[in-house]
Order: C-alpha cells, then sequence, then structure tokens
C-alpha cells in the first residue's frame, strides 16, 4: 500500500519539485537499518497484474527517496543516495566481510578496484564501529564510514573526496 | 534528390513551420517501415489496417493517429519543426519524442531541424546512461504456483556494470498494471485479467525490484545478459521515454509485461521478429525462450531468493545445530551460554548466519519491529567476529528449458471392461507428473484444461473440463512452516447410480501440510472442502468435507505419486479414490503417463481405470 502511495506521489509530482536537500521534509534521507518492507502477501493477486503495484515513477527521484541529486553527495557520478535501499544488504555484507552491497558501497565512495579488498576488510573490522547501533540511519552509517576511512593511511584519500 | 526536392517543398510552403515536403510515397515507405511500426507500436488489424496498443490519445499527434502510421508519421514530421518556445523547450515534440525525431531525422537527412535543448530528457539520458540490456525473469515461488507465470522486466546497466559488479545501482524498466487508489483485493484480481487497468512502464532501481522479489515473493531471479549493443539498448531506452505515462491496454494473457518487453528488444534493434508469434497468450518463459532461441542471449546469471538461501545455509547443519538456530533467533543471551560456546567455532558461524536469516525471513513484509531489529542487529555483530564463508548455491536448472505450455494429451484405456480413448487440450502449464526440469518438486498449476472421452461404439463424452486447478506442496521443516494448499474449479464425471459417470460442476479446496520424506519425495496430507452440482443430489449444491493425503516421488523415470481422497456428503454420500500416477519422461516435451484408479462410490460398486497417455508438451 505505501508503495502504491508513493508510485503515485512520485507519479503527481513533477521531478524538480520533489528534489530536496538531505534532510528536507521529503527527502527519505536517512533510512533506519532494517527499514523493513511492507508489500501484499497474496501472491496470486499479485501475479495477476505481474508483480507491481502501479509504480510509474520514472527513474531519477526514485531511487533517491525524493533527495535532490544535485548536491555534493556524489561521488565517481552516482548518487549514494542509492545505498539508502540498500541498508539491510550492507549491514549483511559488511558484517560478512564480503558481497555485492559493500562492493557497490566501495564503487559509490569512490574507492579504486585496487583499494577495494582493504576497504571490505577494514570496514568489516570495524562492522561495530560503523553499524554501532540497531536503529542506525543511512547519514550514521555513511559518517562512521568516513571516520573509519580517515583513520586508514590506504584509505582516507576517500573519505576527503567530494 | 529527396532533399532537393524537401527544399523545393519547403519555399512554397514555408508558412508551416518550415517542415520539408516528403512525397508520398516515400512517407508510405517509412510508415511501413518496421522500426516505425515498433515505436507506433502498431499490429496489423484483423479485417486489415493498423491499430496501436497504446491506448493513450496523448500518444499521437495525428487525430487517427492510433489507426494510421502514415498520418501520424506526417503529424511528426510536422510536429518536429514547430517553433521552440523559450523556456518550454522540454515540450518541444522533438523533447517528447526523441525516437521518433531521430529516425525521421535519419531518414530524410533533415539537417535543418530547430535546435532544442532537451534539458529533462537530456538528464535523464545521462543519469541512466544505458549501455548494455539484461533481461530478468523472477521465477516460480513453489508456495504461490500463479507465480509460475512469472514476470520478466529489463535492466539497462551503465557501461562499468561489469567490471565494477554495480547492477545493483542500475535501473530496470518494468511494465504492469497501473493501480490507483485501493481497490479491494478481488476485484483487482479480476480486472488485471480483463484488463479493467492500464499498463505502464516505469524505470525502477533494480535494487528495489530485486528486494521486492528475493525477499518479499521469494522468487528466485534469473539473469539473462543480452548481446545489445551499447547503440541498440541506448535506441530502446530513447524510446521508452517517448512512453513515459503513457497509457496501454493490460491483459494478464496477452498484452502482459512480456510482450511489451518483446516489443522494446525489437526497437532495440528492428530485425528481430519476437512478438508474431504471442499472439494469443505470453507466458514469461516462452518470451525467455523466444529470446534465447533468437540468439539474443550471452550469459545466464542466477540470484537464489532469500528462502532459498536461508535454506541452504541450514542445510549442512545436523538437528542440534538447527534447535541452536532457533534457540540463538529468539534470545541473543544464548551466544554468550557456556553450551553454546562448546559447539566448534566454524559450526556456530553457519547457525549465527542461519539464524540472522531466519529473523530476516520473518520480518518478511512486516513494518519495523524495535525488537526485532535489535535482535537481527546482535546477530550481525556476532556475525561480525565469527563470518561464515560465503554461501555457495547450486544453480538450479534453466526455467526456459523446462517443458513447453500447453499440452496436447492422447490417451487409451479402460473402465471396468469398456475401452475407451482420450483427447485432451491444456492451455497452460503444470501438473504434479509433469516432466519435471525447470519446475519445483509438488507445484501444480492448470488454467483451462479439456478432455474428450470416446467409448466403444463411437460414445462420446465430455470427461472434465478444468477452469483451474492449483496445487502447493511446500515441504515443512524446523525452521520454516509454510502451509500446503489447492484449489480447483470446473466440471468433471463422478461416479453417479448404477456405475455411471455423471458430469458434475464443482468447486474444492484444500489446505494441510507437505513434508519431506526423503532426498526427492514428499508426503502431504490436506483436508478439503467441496461444493458440488449433481443431478444425481436432490440439493442444488451439495457440501462435502474430506482430506486428501499422498506421496510424491521424482524418480528417474519421472514423477510418481500415489494419492488417496475421499468426499463426505452431508447428504450421506461417501465418495472415495485411490490412484497411482507415474511419467515416463520420453523427451522434454514428451512425457507418457500411466494412470491407476479405483473409485468408491455409496451409489454403486467399485470401478477401476486404467489409462495410458502420450502428453505433448508444444508451444
Amino acid at each position: 500500500m505505501k508503495r502504491i502511495l508513493l508510485g503515485t506521489l512520485l507519479a503527481a509530482a513533477s521531478l524538480n519539485a520533489m528534489a530536496q536537500a538531505p534532510g528536507g521534509p521529503d527527502c527519505g534521507w536517512g533510512n533506519l537499518l532494517f527499514e523493513g518492507q511492507r508489500g501484499t502477501p497474496a501472491h496470486f493477486l499479485a501475479s495477476t497484474t505481474n508483480g507491481t503495484s502501479g509504480n510509474a515513477t520514472f527513474g531519477m527521484t526514485s531511487g533517491t527517496n525524493g533527495c535532490s541529486t544535485n548536491s555534493a553527495l556524489t561521488y565517481g557520478g552516482k548518487s549514494w543516495f542509492a545505498m539508502n535501499g540498500m541498508m539491510d544488504e550492507l549491514s549483511k555484507d559488511m558484517a560478512m566481510g564480503q558481497g555485492e552491497a559493500l562492493t557497490t558501497y566501495a564503487v559509490v565512495l569512490g574507492v579504486a578496484p585496487e583499494d577495494r579488498a582493504h576497504f571490505a576488510a577494514v570496514t568489516h573490522e570495524h562492522y561495530q564501529q560503523i553499524f554501532n547501533k540497531a536503529d542506525a540511519t543511512a547519514e550514521d552509517v555513511h559518517t562512521n564510514t568516513i571516520d573509519v576511512l580517515k583513520n586508514d593511511p590506504a584509505l582516507a584519500k576517500y573519505a576527503t573526496q567530494a | 534528390m529527396l532533399k532537393r526536392l524537401a527544399w523545393l517543398a519547403l519555399s512554397v510552403c514555408a508558412p508551416l513551420y518550415a517542415a520539408p515536403h516528403v512525397d508520398n510515397s516515400r512517407l508510405q515507405q517509412l510508415a511501413d517501415s518496421r522500426f516505425w511500426i515498433s515505436i507506433g507500436h502498431y499490429e496489423s488489424g484483423k479485417l486489415g489496417g493498423w491499430r496501436s496498443y497504446v491506448d493513450d490519445p496523448k500518444f499521437f499527434l495525428a487525430v487517427n493517429g492510433a489507426h494510421d502510421p502514415k498520418a501520424e508519421l506526417a503529424a511528426t514530421l510536422e510536429a518536429i519543426y514547430r517553433p521552440v518556445v523559450q523556456g518550454k523547450e522540454d515540450l518541444h515534440p522533438q523533447c517528447v519524442y526523441p525516437s521518433r525525431t531521430r529516425f525521421l531525422r535519419d531518414e530524410l537527412k533533415l539537417t535543418d531541424l530547430p535546435a532544442v535543448d532537451c534539458k529533462e530528457f537530456n538528464k535523464w539520458f545521462s543519469d541512466v546512461a544505458p549501455d548494455s540490456t539484461v533481461l530478468i525473469f523472477p521465477a516460480a515461488y513453489l508456495n504461490s504456483p500463479s507465480s509460475m507465470f512469472g514476470h520478466t522486466l529489463l535492466r539497462i546497466d551503465q557501461a562499468d556494470v561489469q567490471t565494477n559488479k554495480t547492477a545493483l545501482l542500475s535501473y530496470a524498466i518494468n511494465f504492469g498494471a497501473y493501480i490507483e487508489g485501493s481497490d479491494n483485493s478481488i476485484l483487482y484480481a479480476w480486472k488485471g485479467l480483463m484488463g479493467g487497468y492500464p499498463g505502464l512502464f516505469a524505470l525502477v532501481p533494480y535494487q528495489e525490484k530485486l528486494s521486492e522479489y528475493r525477499s518479499l515473493e521469494n522468487r528466485d531471479l534469473w539473469e539473462y545478459r543480452l548481446n545489445l549493443t551499447p547503440e541498440e539498448t541506448r535506441r530502446m531506452v530513447e524510446h521508452v521515454w517517448e512512453l513515459k505515462q503513457i497509457r496501454f491496454g493490460y491483459f494478464f494473457f496477452d498484452e502482459n509485461c512480456s510482450y511489451r518487453l518483446l516489443e522494446l528488444l525489437q526497437v532495440a534493434r528492428p530485425s528481430l521478429n519476437l512478438t508474431p508469434q504471442f499472439r494469443l497468450t505470453a507466458i514469461p518463459t516462452d518470451t525467455v525462450r523466444a529470446v534465447q532461441d533468437a540468439g539474443l542471449v550471452e550469459k545466464i546469471d542466477y540470484r537464489p531468493s532469500k528462502e532459498r538461501e536461508l535454506l541452504s545455509r541450514a542445510e549442512p547443519l545436523s538437528h542440534d545445530e538447527k534447535q541452536w538456530v532457533l534457540k540463538v533467533s529468539a534470545d541473543q543471551q544464548q551466544l554468550q551460554s557456556p553450551e553454546y560456546l562448546a559447539v566448534p567455532k566454524e559450526r556456530r558461524a553457519l547457525i549465527q548466519d542461519a539464524a540472522y536469516r531466519l529473523e530476516r525471513y520473518r520480518a518478511n513484509g512486516e513494518e519495523r519491529d524495535a525488537a526485532r531489529s535489535q535482535r537481527s542487529y546482535d546477530l550481525l555483530r556476532a556475525i561480525s567476529t565469527n563470518p561464515p564463508p560465503a554461501l555457495e548455491i547450486e544453480r538450479p536448472g534453466l526455467p526456459e528449458d523446462g517443458h513447453e505450455s500447453r499440452t496436447w494429451q492422447l490417451g487409451a484405456g479402460t473402465r471396468d471392461d469398456k475401452a475407451f480413448a482420450e483427447y485432451g487440450l491444456r492451455m497452460a502449464y503444470h501438473d504434479l507428473n509433469d516432466n519435471a526440469y525447470g519446475f519445483p518438486l509438488g507445484a501444480q498449476i492448470e488454467i483451462l484444461q479439456l478432455k474428450l472421452r470416446q467409448y466403444e461404439n463411437n460414445k462420446w463424452q465430455v470427461q472434465r473440463l478444468d477452469l483451474a486447478t492449483i496445487r502447493s506442496l511446500t515441504p515443512r521443516n524446523e525452521l520454516l512452516q509454510p502451509w500446503s494448499w489447492q484449489v480447483a474449479g470446473g466440471l468433471e464425471r463422478v461416479l453417479g447410480k448404477h456405475g455411471d459417470e455423471n458430469l458434475v460442476s464443482h468447486v474444492n479446496g484444500g489446505a494441510g501440510g507437505t513434508w519431506k520424506l526423503g532426498d526427492d519425495v514428499l508426503g502431504f496430507a490436506l483436508g478439503t472442502v467441496r461444493v458440488e452440482h449433481n443431478n444425481d443430489f436432490d440439493a442444488l449444491v451439495s457440501p462435502a468435507a474430506g482430506f486428501d493425503t499422498g506421496v510424491l516421488w521424482r524418480n528417474s523415470l519421472g514423477n510418481l505419486s500415489l494419492e488417496t481422497k475421499g468426499d463426505y456428503f452431508t447428504n450421506g454420500e461417501v465418495r472415495r479414490n485411490i490412484s497411482l500416477n507415474q511419467q515416463w519422461e520420453l523427451s522434454r516435451n514428451l512425457g507418457l503417463r500411466l494412470s491407476a484408479q479405483r473409485e468408491f462410490s455409496q451409489l454403486s460398486s467399485p470401478v477401476n481405470e486404467v489409462m495410458l497417455e502420450l502428453k505433448w508438451y508444444h508451444y
């Protein structure tokens, strides 16, 4: 239901009107860890329409929860707002020390290919510092990651990049 | 020559926005070209002429554009020459129809088009940065047999996706019904089937779709990397922009996601001819097959569902270790208990991981819950200090290599002492005994099956007409306890007075459990209810309650089922049946089935029936 609503909202509003700075009233930046996902468990019903709940968004703001993509929060050409929807995956990957979401996080932070294994090892080692509580927000996680990177000689250069 | 003509035309009819005059035969030729037909989503009408699948007047520039590709082309040619209005560039036809514009510019060598800065489109296009295309197929989920029909979508990758492994950042093009407001769910299903909702394209982060299918619906995902070139991919995405907020008709069986995506692929590569074979029904697996057959697939990747990951992680665990999974997922204090710490460290790594996955599985579809989040987080902390090895999951059979969807059936048998021949057609799709490759054991969905029987002396009768038969036998285990269920409805022959076969109409359903008895053996037991209209009974409809139980064994010949069921009617009739079915898989699309059954009724003495049936899975 939430998704349907969101879809309608996004479809109704123009692309630019939705875009807000992080922390703005409509900018969903700061998803909590384990935000969860509501959905209809009625499989038959969902599959008659091929599993879509009428989400007629068209890219751009849809990956960014309504936040502005024009701000400086873009690394290597990719907005790391995209990580917002991957918090659960990222927390699991980082706890395990490997995984697709963790690789994606490295790419989004601009970490060069040769440093990614080291990035995975360091963030894994500092898992409990980066994900420091059960209700950490994406923003907390980002801030804590930067702090960890700053203290690593090989990765410090990625902490200042903006 | 053409250009000269165009210039000539320009000077003659200058007052119209300087659109060039193109002679009629050239216009006709362009309007007939595959590319123009594709981007207008035209199909040739049943009585000649054209009709567009687009069900939205704002898509067309000519009044009769939905039926006249040439008029639409002429109108487009004129429109892209419209003067540019300052501040409203994005509304200019060149920006609204980038694909049409490129086509006309290239074909007619239009060098004098007004220059328009399409800000919105350019920003969008550079944000998506299309480079390659992946066809995504979420496979069937056992406990949701209707998902056997599946869904397909396209993922658009940027140039670095393969080197950087950042598919999670890609966008997906999804076509689906657009549901406004909050219809009640039955209406929703019905309208979805009947075309009551418009279909719309959407561009959504792939990662959102992944969590929808892998977590919420527990479906495995297949990713078919297509060999479309960057240019072809860009051409397709450019056209998708023209479909923004454009309404199509949406019908579950044919004008669905899969059909629309095949059309898009034809826009990408106009030499492809994928859609004509799907005029009647487009089942996603079949469309995947068509794409395979067209030689488009370069590489296949597999992403297991969250449920499969959980079960695979738990598989090597002993009974005691699984009990630990349940214990530590419920209470993280246990992680520090001496008994738990006595378990070897590598085994604890697996237990904690399984416990975490179980917690997340249970959180599926729920709102965030602070206590559960804390539990998940505590488990993750434990995992971070003792990480398990990466999960390796063996890739199951490719869904498109399973048998085809429609089935022709030819059988011969005897019922007591009468011989008969039986002819059957099933529109879709799979039953418990059918050729098993690519299908999960214990899932059945059949739509529209008709069987005719011919007894000796050329006596014909309708044996059964099934509207739908759905069975979902998902095994329960220590960690997950799904329900098994079934529903069916239609016409069928039952044992009546004096051994007659009465054609009755019925609806029935059941629920219960399934257990894994061996590696390839399932046992199931369900309680059932039934309502029936039977001319032998006084009442118009007669209710019954009963049972349905049996075993299903995947053996080297094919699937075997041994099943017994009973219906106890409130009017005193008791009907029971025991049956044995063994499939012999001859080839991918051919099977032979031996069925034997004995029927019991209060109205008649028992009757035996044996039949050998050839099944040809075709189309």
